[in-house]
Formats: C-alpha cells, structure tokens, sequence
C-alpha cells in the first residue's frame, strides 16, 4: 500500500484539496494490489488449484450440458439393451440390469449429488457460523454451554447419527431428503473452527477501535470478524463439500441413503456398482472414477485456496 | 498430572452421560421394537403387543426407562435385546473382532502417515513429494467400500494366486466354524489372512488425510529457528530433523488421531459391511438398527464414546511428554 511520499523539495505547505501532480499512484512503477487482487491472482497461479478448478468445470459441464447433447433420459428403460458392455449401439457406458444409460445416470447423479451438496452447504454453514460466533465473540457461558453442545455431538460418530437419523426417516431417501440430514450434523468442525478463529480476531485492535467508535456487535460481527476468517470458512466450505459426498455415498452404501425409485446420485451408482464389480465392471468403474474425480477436483480447489489465503505454508513465496 | 487425568476422567463421564441421554432420547421417540409385527399377516392380537410392551418396559415413562438402563450399565449390565438375550455377553466378542481391526489400522495408519508426512516435508517439491501428495488425495477421494472392492478383486485374487494357495480371504474375520476345533497357530494365521484386507482398507481411510497433517506441521517446524540453530551447532540433518523436528511436529497429529477415532470408528462400519464381519459394525446395523432395539444401540455408542473419550485423554497426556513447556494440572 502506497503510504509514503518519495519526493523531495522544498516543504509546501499544506493546503487542502487533491494534491499537485496527479493521483499518487502514477509515481511507482509497480501497481499496488489490493488483498483480494493477491488471493485470486495467487490461486490464479497455484497449479494444483487451477487443476482442479478446470477439472469441477469439465465435469459440471458433463453432467449439466452433456444430457442435452446426448438425449438420453437415465430413467429410460430398454429391455432389449440389459447389462450391455460400453460402446454397444450408442451405450457409450454400457448399460445396467434392467437397460438404462449408465452415461446418463452419471450425469444425472453429478447434478443430484451437487444438489446434495449445496443444500448441505446450505444448511451447515450458517449453522456452523451463526454457533462459532457467539461462542467465539461473546465467550463466557455462552461459549461454555455452546461448546459442551459441539462436542457432546462429537462423541457419536457422525456417520451412526446420520444412520440412526435417516432410518427414522425413511421417506427422506431422496437426495433433498439426504442433503438435509448431512446439513443438519455436518457444522460440528465449522462451529469449532470459526470459534478459534473468532477468540483470536476480537482481541485485535481495530475491534477495540470499532468497539470505541460505537459499532454494534452485529456489525462487528458482520464487518470485522467474518471477512477476516473468510479464508478458513472458504477452505471448510470446499473440504466439506467434498466431504459431503463420500459421506452420502457411504451412507446410501450402507442402505440408509439415496433410495427412490427414479432418485439417483453418484453414491448411489458407485454403491450399486460395488455389487457388480466382476461381473459387469462397467457399472464398478465408471460412477467409481466420475465420483473419485469430483472429490478429487473439489480437495485440490480447497488446497489451491487455502494456499492463495495463506502462502505460509511453503518455502518460497508465491 | 495425576490430578489431571482425575478431572478429565470425571469431564469424560459427564460427556458420556449426557451423550446416552441425547442418543436415548433420539431413539426412544423414534425406534419402535414392536414395528416388525404390525405387519405380520395374520396380525397377533392386541393382548399380545400388550404384553410385548410390558416386558421390554415400553409403557414406562421416559426418565424411568434411561433411569433403569442406567442403572444396568452402572453395575455393567446393558440390557436385554428386544429378542430377550443379554446385550453385554454380545459386545465383549463383537468388540474384540472389531477391535483386532481398528487397533491394527490405526497402528499402521499412524506409522504410515509420520513416514510419508516426514519424507514430503523434507523432499518438499520433489518427486516423492508429489507422488505421495498424489496417492494421499487419491485415497482422501476414493470410497472406502469402492476402494475394498477393489482390493478384494485384485490384491487378493493376486496373492493368492502368487502363493498358490488362500492366504488372503475376502469375508468373514475367520474360517467359519474353526474356531470349535482349531486353536493356537493355525486358528491365529487364518485369521491373520482374514484380518490383511480389512486393515488394509481401513488405514487407507485415515492415513491419507492423518499424512496431510503430519507433512505440514513439519513443514512448519522445518522452517523455524531452533532447527536452524541445531543445525548451527553442528548437528547432522538427520539428526536435528529427527531429534527435535519430529518431536515437535508430534504434537498436531496426536490431536488429529485423538479426533479421528471416532471416524475410524464408524468407518469400520463400512469395512465391516464390506467383508462381511461380524463384529461391532454389523452388531449397530443389523441387531440394533434394523430390529429398532434401543439397547444394541446404545451398547454400541458407549464403546466407541469411551474409546474416542480415551483417547483423547491420551493425547492430552501425549502432549505434556512430547513438549516439556505444557505443564497438566
């Protein structure tokens, strides 16, 4: 940030108004940037992050745009064309028991299971922010209390709550239904991780100063703390996300997931493929690699960021 | 020190209490043991729902049924099963099928997750860095019942094979019904072969993600000043890295490990799912879960509440060994 004058002569005296000789910046040859300028050129530049970035697009083009070019409806059912292997008449995938479009289910679960995703996202986030920072800016009991809730729910495995939960509700088998579940349990870590966040924030000085200039806790809260923990909140977001989407599939592996007759999702093609594997290993491979992929792709875009927020990490500077 | 370990002891009971309350609760008002009958055709008479109720206590007031199950698990009782069997006679066996797993898995997981976390810090930006980077978010990504499919279809088809004979099996924790007859050794390796795999997968699931950590808390201590000065003083790399690098970056991982074993608790369930153990994971789902039977459930919650309670005890206590400046009590 450009704070100093460098030019030298004799002293004017101050006079109001813009200053003579144009606006500062003209007089340094390098542009000053803002923080949000370094963070996005800095992820601009990280090839991991970039890597996963181009590959999330590819794949959400896939499964949102390649159902347009292809026509095929995964719900679409051809009794002549059962459990054909890839590249038979135009099943490029091949296809499953009783003859869908294993291509078509793939995109059709990208779509469903991003759906479950941002609803969990959805839910979970302000969940996790709104919890994290009370506790972490009001402290005292409320952080107490707050705190003792996050980590009594800690003790159960989320995955058996999420069991127990979803066999109550058997009629929420959907991926709507999926995508509530995960959100409502899934804030515990973003409760704990805005709270550290938040008891280091407010003890800077320029909450003191806004403290003193009259601001409001909400405003505080709002303006000050939250922008400042943005990278860490980013970061959760990508790593739940991704997070997300093994837990539904595991979850519908078990048999307490995706479960209606025309709903689908990439766990639930992965855990139907799983029963396949060497018989018809199409139906094993294909939902297995597109589901490895968008994981995958969605950990390296939540690397890519963590390091644009905080180049720390690394030996050479960015 | 001593006193420590007390008040975290008598926190960790508080916790446990609190959470069979929550889990209870969450049960008791949606489990109905007697839903398996309504559906029965002819449909038994009412007498007999009746009486059903009456011996499982289901007419009893809420805080009566935990204050009764509480009162069993005190004195080490954890009730009966809807089917009328003892839940604490199960456990002991299911958890020691379970446990042969996850304590193995976490063996290797956090040996495993120190070499690779050590060797990429030091070899940041080399070759093995990446290939390690690359195989850990492989494996963060992967589906754990996808990834043991896989290893059943090949790993284990290809020793076999390798060997020429079933060493590595691909269901079951042992050969069934051997265990009446065989003991020692031979009872030992079949189940050494049934445990390979399991473990295996159920590593896999942790190590990656646990390596994560172990690379960039290293990388971290790498960077400071009291390696900088170890080495100034004219220790080997090897040495200050391992000496007093690794020691320090330590103490993140125990904190992370304390964490995930909870998470590799219900992860068994998976694995066990997968090779079709009968074990703790099976014991939820099928005995607890499917049978809505309150008690199976909460049998399993406490073990894996006291095991994720103990542990992180036991990283507490790691810390003070591990960093001299943190003082207990």
């Amino acid at each position: 940030m450009a704070t100093t004058q460098t030019t030298t002569g004799p002293v004017v005296p101050a006079t109001p108004g813009t200053p003579e000789g144009g606006p500062v910046e003209r007089e340094f040859t390098v542009k000053a940037r803002s923080q949000r300028q370094q963070i996005v050129g800095r992820f601009l530049h990280n090839k991991v992050g970039m890597t996963g970035a181009v590959i999330f697009v590819l794949l959400l083009a896939f499964g949102f745009l390649g159902p347009l070019v292809t026509g095929v409806d995964y719900a679409d059912q051809d009794s002549g064309f059962q459990s054909v292997p890839p590249g038979t008449a135009g099943y490029l995938m091949g296809s499953d028991a009783i003859g869908r479009d294993l291509m078509a289910g793939i995109m059709t679960g990208v779509q469903r299971s991003l759906f479950i995703v941002l609803l969990f996202v959805a839910i979970a986030f302000p969940m996790g922010l709104l919890v994290g920072a009370l506790a972490g800016y009001f402290g005292r009991w409320v952080d107490s209390v707050l705190m003792r809730l996050v980590d009594l729910i800690l003790t159960v495995p989320l995955l058996v709550v999420l069991i127990v939960v979803a066999s109550n509700f058997p009629g929420s088998r959907t991926p709507l239904g999926v995508g509530i579940i995960l959100g409502l349990f899934g804030w515990l870590d973003l409760a704990r991780i805005v709270r550290s966040q938040f008891l280091s924030l407010r003890e800077k000085e320029y909450v003191e100063a806004a403290h003193a200039m009259g601001a409001s806790n909400v405003r505080i809260i709002f303006k000050h703390l939250i922008p400042n923990s943005l990278g860490s909140l980013i970061v959760w977001t990508t790593l739940a996300a991704a997070t997300a989407i093994t837990l539904e599939a595991a979850l519908t592996y078990l048999g307490f997931g995706v479960n209606g007759a025309n709903q689908t999702s990439l766990g639930r093609l992965v855990s139907d493929g799983v029963q396949a594997a060497s018989t018809r290993p199409w139906l094993f491979y294909f939902p297995g690699i597109a589901l490895l992929i968008i994981v995958l792709s969605i950990n390296l875009i939540g690397d890519g960021i963590r390091d644009a927020f905080d180049p720390s990490n690394r030996r050479v500077r960015a | 020190m001593f006193f420590f370990t007390i008040r975290r002891l008598l926190a960790s009971v508080l916790v446990l209490l609190v959470s069979s309350f929550l889990v209870f609760a969450l049960c008791a008002a949606s489990f109905d043991p007697l839903e398996k009958y309504y559906t029965q055709n002819p449909r038994p008479p009412e007498s007999f729902f009746n009486n059903l109720r009456e011996t499982l206590g289901l007419n009893d007031n809420f805080f009566v049924r935990y204050w009764n199950w509480l009162s069993g698990v005190v004195t080490g009782d954890f009730g009966e099963t809807v089917n009328g069997t003892p839940v604490t006679e199960q456990l002991w066996p299911r958890l020691m099928v379970t446990g042969r797993m996850i304590i193995g898995a976490i063996v290797i997981a956090i040996l495993l997750a120190i070499i690779v976390g050590v060797i990429g810090a030091v070899r940041q930006y080399k070759a093995s860095d990446y290939t390690f980077t690359f195989i850990a978010y492989i494996l963060i990504a992967l589906p754990t019942f996808w990834f043991a499919a896989l290893l059943k279809e090949y790993v284990a088809g290809g020793v076999n094979d390798l060997f020429g004979q079933q060493l590595l099996y691909t269901i079951g924790e042992e050969t069934p019904g051997l265990s009446l007859y065989a003991s020692g050794w031979e009872l030992w390796s079949d189940r050494l072969g049934h445990l390979v795999l399991p473990t295996i997968s159920l590593a896999a699931l942790s190590f990656a993600a646990w390596s994560r950590f172990q690379r960039a808390a290293m990388l971290d201590v790498l960077g400071s000043d009291y390696m900088r000065l170890a080495r100034a003083k004219g220790l080997t790399y090897r040495r200050t890295v391992l000496k007093h690098g690794l020691r320090n970056a330590l103490i993140p991982l125990t904190t992370v490990v304390a964490l995930g074993v909870g998470t590799l608790f219900g992860g068994a369930v998976i694995t066990e799912t997968v090779f079709v153990w009968h074990g703790m994971g099976e014991y939820l789902l099928s005995n607890g879960i499917d049978q809505n039977d309150i008690n199976v459930v909460l049998g399993w919650l406490l073990v894996s509440a006291v095991f994720v309670v103990v542990f992180n005890l036991v990283a507490d206590l790691l810390y003070a060994v591990l960093d001299p400046r943190i003082r207990l009590s």
